[in-house]
């Protein structure tokens, strides 16, 4: 099926090629990747010694532990007040964070800039910024964590960093969008960089630079909660990290993605009405 | 008083924007620019505020001579030069008055531009000139949400609020509906008159240039080939200046 499907499509723009084109090498390399995949799933479920494993057994125990986590959350050993001042915690993780990296991602987006920016300073902030943004934010959590010891600091100084170097990109994308004879126009008047960047280029680029970093703050929490069981931050995700790995509370688990999840459905109908109100400045 | 001689730009890649241009503009008056595409009339309007910068002759503008200023002594020219665009160039999220307050922001001291803190005298000064371009009752409109001629208009008063000496308008009718477009260009006229103002336009249509300018400058192939009032373009100086290049080279 897939075959056919990529050798019509390649085919599509030459209709009168030959109905059996042979020698394709697009079909050909598609051909050899599926009989590699084939083979390596072959290999791996021979060979996988599922010997200790009843499968009647571990399916039943898996739906247990899923109706004990999504059906039946509870308390465990942390009081409801603990779990939602955790949440809070790593709420304000991400809110501190994306701030920081906003302040800063907006100067430094000034240099990156195609339209504002000197040629090869921009070039060299976008590479700059493009290596920062390939390591993950957990990593970069736990290089500083190296340098500042495990803990709060590390992970406020690691996830703005990362966060800088995606805003950047977003920004500078954002201020490049604006025509440069708009900016000219003010220029030309004798108004002073600073004057356009802020009477210029400033209220065409609100709307879009608010719902950046919005989309930066969801990930933020996203990374806040995982920082918090990786890094020693604290947080949900070291209790959440607690509940599962250390006490195995599969119903205190199923109560903290509850909380997560509401969190995060709150964020949606806060991303959705600010939607509307950008629509409407715009 | 502008008068610029001797004006000549090479873009990077050869090509030869102005050659030897020079004229002189009196204040009172509107000067249309007109000539075949790629003449070089777009290239001639922007040297004037040094959007593009030629790399001999001289502009002066008064007693300053603008070709050779260094950024900040130029800053200080261009406030005596406002200019309006084919595509209006306006802010378009913000009011009708925000993007006429803008004219003023060559004036402002950074940290009062910064905040956006504009005088009772600037506000008034705003709302009268965009009566005066007939939009008093759109003051408060987002820029966006108005017609291409009404846009045109909000850039008038944007340069009008500048207190210049010289408007460029760069193609200003290009964009609108015959309506507008005499709208604009009547309002152009007046306000050179009763400001005692340079208008510099460039135009592609001709019977415009007739009609509103009085004072006709003739472009092609980068040189100034016609250079007087409209009772003097005849066919034959038309012909002339919409000659094929070669032509007009030996011509």
């Amino acid at each position: 099926m897939i075959e056919t499907d990529i050798s019509s499509q390649r085919r599509a723009p030459h209709p009168p090629a030959a109905p059996h084109a042979i020698a394709n090498p697009a079909r050909k390399t598609t051909r050899i990747l599926l009989a590699s995949l084939a083979l390596i799933t072959l290999y791996a479920l021979a060979t996988i010694a599922p010997d200790n494993v009843d499968l009647g057994v571990a399916g039943k125990s898996f739906l247990h532990n899923l109706d004990l986590m999504f059906l039946h959350p509870h308390l465990g050993q942390d009081t409801l007040a603990q779990l939602v001042d955790a949440l809070a915690r790593s709420i304000a993780l991400a809110l501190l964070t994306t701030l920081i990296g906003a302040v800063i991602a907006f100067g430094l987006a000034l240099f990156t800039a195609r339209n504002l920016a000197p040629a090869p300073l921009a070039t060299a902030m976008r590479s700059l910024m493009a290596l920062i943004r390939a390591i993950p934010t957990i990593l970069w959590v736990l290089v500083y964590a190296t340098v500042i010891g495990l803990g709060t600091e590390a992970a406020v100084v690691g996830l703005s960093f990362h966060s800088v170097a995606y805003l950047v990109k977003a920004f500078a994308e954002s201020f490049e969008a604006v025509p440069q004879e708009k900016l000219d126009a003010l220029r030309v008047s004798g108004a002073r960089f600073g004057l356009v960047i802020r009477h210029a280029l400033w209220p065409s680029v609100r709307p879009s630079l608010l719902s950046w970093t919005f989309i930066r703050f969801e990930i933020n929490f996203t990374n806040a909660v995982a920082v918090g069981a990786a890094a020693g931050t604290g947080g949900i995700g070291y209790y959440l990290f607690m509940s599962s790995a250390f006490y195995f509370d599969f119903q205190e688990v199923g109560l903290i993605v509850y909380l997560v999840l509401a969190f995060a459905i709150l964020l949606e109908m806060i991303a959705v009405a600010l939607r509307k109100h950008l629509a409407k400045m715009v | 008083m502008l008068t610029v001689s001797h004006l000549t730009k090479t873009y990077p890649n050869g090509k030869r924007g102005l050659i030897d241009v020079g004229f002189s503009i009196a204040p009172g008056s509107v000067t249309a620019i007109i000539g075949p595409s790629g003449a070089g009339k777009t290239t001639l309007l922007r040297s004037l505020n040094r959007l593009l910068t030629p790399e001999a002759g001289e502009i002066q503008l008064g007693n300053q001579e603008m070709r050779q200023l260094p950024p900040r002594a130029l800053r200080l020219v261009r406030r005596q030069i406002g200019m309006i665009f084919q595509d209006y160039n306006l802010i378009e999220p913000l009011s009708a008055l925000e993007n006429v307050l803008h004219g003023c922001l060559g004036r402002k001291s950074l940290a009062a531009g910064m905040l956006g803190l504009y005088t009772k005298e600037e506000k008034k000064q705003a709302l009268t000139l965009l009566e005066e371009v007939g939009l008093g009752d759109y003051a408060l409109q987002k820029a966006g949400s108005l017609s291409g001629g009404q846009k045109q208009r909000v850039g008038i008063a944007r340069a009008m609020m500048q207190a210049p000496q010289v408007i460029l308008c760069d193609e200003p009718i290009a964009s609108l509906d015959p309506a507008s477009t005499h709208t604009v260009m009547t309002l152009l006229k007046d306000l050179a008159i009763q400001h005692d103002l340079m208008v510099i336009i460039n135009l592609h249509q001709v019977d415009l240039a007739r009609e509103f300018a009085d004072h006709i400058l003739g472009v092609n192939a980068g040189r100034i080939v016609f250079d007087d009032g409209p009772a003097a373009l005849s066919d034959e100086a038309l012909a002339h200046i919409y000659a094929a290049p070669e032509e007009a080279a030996y011509g």
